[in-house]
């Protein structure tokens, strides 16, 4: 059986020549549909990317009570050192919690291209740097406490006008000096950075946004739980960074993953049809063939068989020149967005997507051509012209 | 039109595959559709915004002390200053998001294009709870006029402690087309009234109304620099800007064009191949018509009709399939996501015809000419 379908496919294959635009039909269908849905998709992908990144596991972050983005939240004066010696959270070297008083807040930007955005700026306090150890300096210096200084992500320095090191940036209380380019490898890059108490009193507001901990134990997250919500002072609530991102993640790239899949999925069921008429017509072409074959003792199932592998072997083609296509126009490519900047994402998991979508495409293909090819009559066939 | 039957008849002459043919352009011109008619909506958000138009908010975030309304209007050029602020929570259980705008009693003269009576205004401001339903969200949360519900917002908390905001429904209202989801409109004071004291007497946005529509980017600069060294700098933000879909720093029609442009090019291929093989197949009939008379041109016609045919009918059904699901997708995204609807004008219509017309043409060319050149005495004995 095996020896069957191997010899009527490999026939198959050497008069796929002679049937070379035919075929390109499938290629070119597929590869157009692939390449269009992962363009589309690297951007939630992308975006998806910088949020997990920002989410470490060894992270909690504790923000009001129904807040679901840091914006929203405020954490007063008074609750923030109570939400600091909480059991569950790590020290530091010096005995002092790895607790940062976080502030959140949006600044406008001009894009590189002239356009008017916004980006946010965060208030990083004395343990900032403790809880954020990926937070490295690549340019200048630190930002000093207690000093109207900022810094800025490497992102942010490629995407917007007036982010180098000594340019201003314009705050309530006067012109701020750009002290230090850092990276995080993660959303942070596209924002601006300060000292949490000095950026409060510049933009008069009296909350901060959030505490982020370093968890003393990635299990340490269900003491620190308990303690939050058995304090009747706190109306807080705490959620592992990570999880905290993935939730973030899924709400923000929601409707553009959808908006993707919509067109992958349009562009699916149009090139379905196209294969459907190749392999119709391939298998009308090779009529005589597969009858000849048939007479000669070839059983049906192997030549059902080889049409679909056809057909397969067309669109898996097809589906990894277009995702080729796409991973080498997008993939890495800095982009932005609204206020977020992240690298757009071609990833192996989406170049499986598309192979498994291109997969899916031939089998429904290739079946119905298949059947007619294995159940045409032989002596019928063989007497057409 | 005389030879209809004959190009009708030629394409059925492989039922499957006309069909087939003709339901992978439908689908690719329904991309089209979308694509095409996405940018038609942005096109139409962009033209309708008005240029006398602002939107004032904190430049850091956070809400705004009503009291800068006055200084706002004191700018010279600008006609009147409306407040609205957002109350953002659910219905029963946090899947089911809203959002109401909270109107002060200016809106109505500062948005006068919204479709809402004096009548309907004024019963919100008779009835502090009242609100204003678009028809969809109407529909969506099995809202009437009568009808008192609860909205939970946790971000903006009562004076009395809890975050239960109570509306009563005091009409179902037209909806908006760039509100893609619909809209709830309450009663500002009934918000300011009732919130933490801390939060009283602020609002999140002003709408500022200027007297000179040529004027308002300058007014706006005014707006900002004006209040730059104040407790609360503002930004401001031009309607015309604020309704361009390129500020959001990428040019998302151009993803659209190349999207649909990757729709024609497979469906350039598949007719391409679909009328060459056609005219190889049916060489020795094109031969017989020229035979009996037909003229080159006539017969170059003819497959061009045959190429068009599909493409023609296939771009109009994409184009109705693109408009039905453009009416469907909002009822399917989750409430909150509010993404932009494709809009099918006329024009949207008119560039589907004229690339499907484009289309037949160039796959029906080179098919074409060698019908155009073919010894008929060849092509008729078959060889």
């Amino acid at each position: 059986m095996l020896r069957q379908i191997f010899i009527v496919s490999s026939l198959n294959f050497k008069s796929l020549r002679g049937r070379f635009w035919q075929s390109m039909v499938i290629v070119v269908g597929l590869a157009a549909t692939i390449g269009v849905m992962l363009s589309m998709l690297s951007l939630a992908t992308g975006m998806r990317q910088a949020y997990y990144n920002a989410g470490d596991p060894g992270r909690a972050i504790v923000v009001s009570k129904g807040a679901d983005q840091e914006g929203q939240s405020a954490i007063t004066r008074a609750m923030a050192p109570m939400i600091a010696v909480a059991p569950g959270i790590a020290k530091d070297t010096d005995g002092k919690p790895l607790a940062d008083r976080g502030l959140n807040m949006g600044i406008p930007v001009l894009r590189k291209d002239g356009s008017r955005g916004q980006t946010t700026m965060r208030g990083l306090a004395e343990k900032g740097q403790g809880v954020r150890p990926e937070l490295k300096i690549v340019a200048g210096r630190m930002f000093e406490r207690g000093k109207r200084e900022l810094i800025v992500g490497t992102g942010a320095q490629n995407m917007y006008q007036h982010m180098q090191l000594g340019d201003k940036v314009i705050l309530p209380d006067g012109e701020w000096p750009i002290v230090g380019v850092f990276t995080t490898g993660d959303l942070l890059e596209g924002q601006l950075l300060g000292d949490t108490e000095t950026l409060l009193t510049a933009t008069h507001k009296t909350n901060y946004n959030s505490v982020l901990v370093r968890l003393a134990s990635p299990d340490s997250l269900a003491t620190l739980k308990t303690a939050m919500t058995t304090n009747s002072a706190l109306s807080v609530t705490v959620e592992r960074h990570s999880d905290w991102y993935k939730r973030v993640a899924s709400e923000q790239t929601f409707g553009l993953a959808l908006l993707g899949y919509i067109v992958g999925a349009v562009m699916a069921i149009g090139a379905l049809f196209g294969c459907l008429n190749t392999m119709y017509s391939a298998v009308s072409t090779r009529g005589r063939e597969i009858a000849t074959l048939r007479a000669l003792g070839y059983g049906a199932f192997p030549v059902a068989v080889s049409v679909i592998l056809e057909a397969v072997l067309l669109s898996v083609g097809g589906a990894v020149i277009g995702a080729a296509i796409a991973w080498a126009l997008y993939d890495g490519k800095q982009d932005v967005f609204g206020g977020m900047i992240f690298h757009l994402s071609v990833s192996p998991a989406q170049f499986e997507l598309g192979v498994i979508w291109a997969g899916a495409v031939a089998l429904l293909g290739g079946l119905l051509p298949s059947i007619r090819a294995a159940r045409r009559p032989v002596v019928e066939a063989l007497r057409a012209t | 039109m005389k030879y209809f039957p004959l190009v009708w008849a030629s394409v059925m002459r492989k039922p499957t595959r006309a069909i087939l043919t003709l339901l992978s352009v439908m689908l690719a011109f329904t991309l089209f559709g979308l694509t095409i008619g996405m940018n038609a909506t942005f096109d139409k958000l962009k033209e309708e915004a008005r240029d006398d138009r602002i939107f004032v908010f904190a430049r850091f975030g956070g809400l705004v002390p009503i009291a800068m309304a006055r200084q706002i209007e004191s700018v010279p050029g600008v006609k009147m200053v409306a407040a609205s602020s957002g109350i953002g929570g659910y219905i029963q259980d946090p899947k089911n998001r809203v959002f109401v705008q909270m109107m002060d009693e200016k809106v109505a003269k500062v948005n006068p294009e919204y479709p809402i009576t004096p009548a309907q205004w004024q019963m919100i401001r008779d009835n502090r709870r009242g609100m204003l339903v678009s028809r969809m969200q109407a529909d969506r949360w099995h809202l009437k006029a009568g009808d008192t519900f609860v909205i939970a917002s946790p971000m903006v908390k009562k004076i009395d402690g809890t975050a239960s905001w109570t509306f009563q429904v005091a009409a179902v209202t037209p909806d908006i087309s760039y509100m893609s989801q619909g809209y709830m409109f309450g009663n500002f004071d009934y918000m300011d009234k009732s919130r933490t004291l801390s939060d009283q007497s602020k609002t999140g946005q002003f709408r500022v109304l200027v007297s000179d529509g040529s004027k308002t980017a300058e007014i706006a600069q005014q707006i900002e620099s004006k209040f730059a060294n104040s407790p609360t700098p503002l930004q401001s933000l031009t309607e015309k800007v604020a309704f361009d879909v390129s500020n959001t720093g990428m040019d998302i029609a151009a993803v659209d064009r190349d999207i649909a442009l990757a729709g024609m090019f497979m469906v350039l291929f598949l007719t391409a191949n679909g009328i060459a093989q056609a005219v190889r197949e049916r060489i020795a009939e094109f031969a017989t018509l020229k035979t009996i008379g037909f003229s080159d041109n006539g017969v170059v016609a003819l497959v061009f009709a045959e190429a068009a045919l599909p493409c023609l009918l296939g771009a109009g059904l994409g184009v109705g399939l693109a408009a039905v699901l453009s009416n469907a997708i909002p009822r399917f995204l989750p409430p909150g996501q509010g993404l932009p609807i494709p809009t099918m004008t006329v024009m949207v219509l008119v560039w589907a015809v004229i690339a499907a017309a484009l289309i037949a043409f160039a796959s029906s060319a080179l098919p074409a000419l060698r019908l155009k050149r073919m010894d008929i005495a060849t092509a008729l004995s078959g060889r």
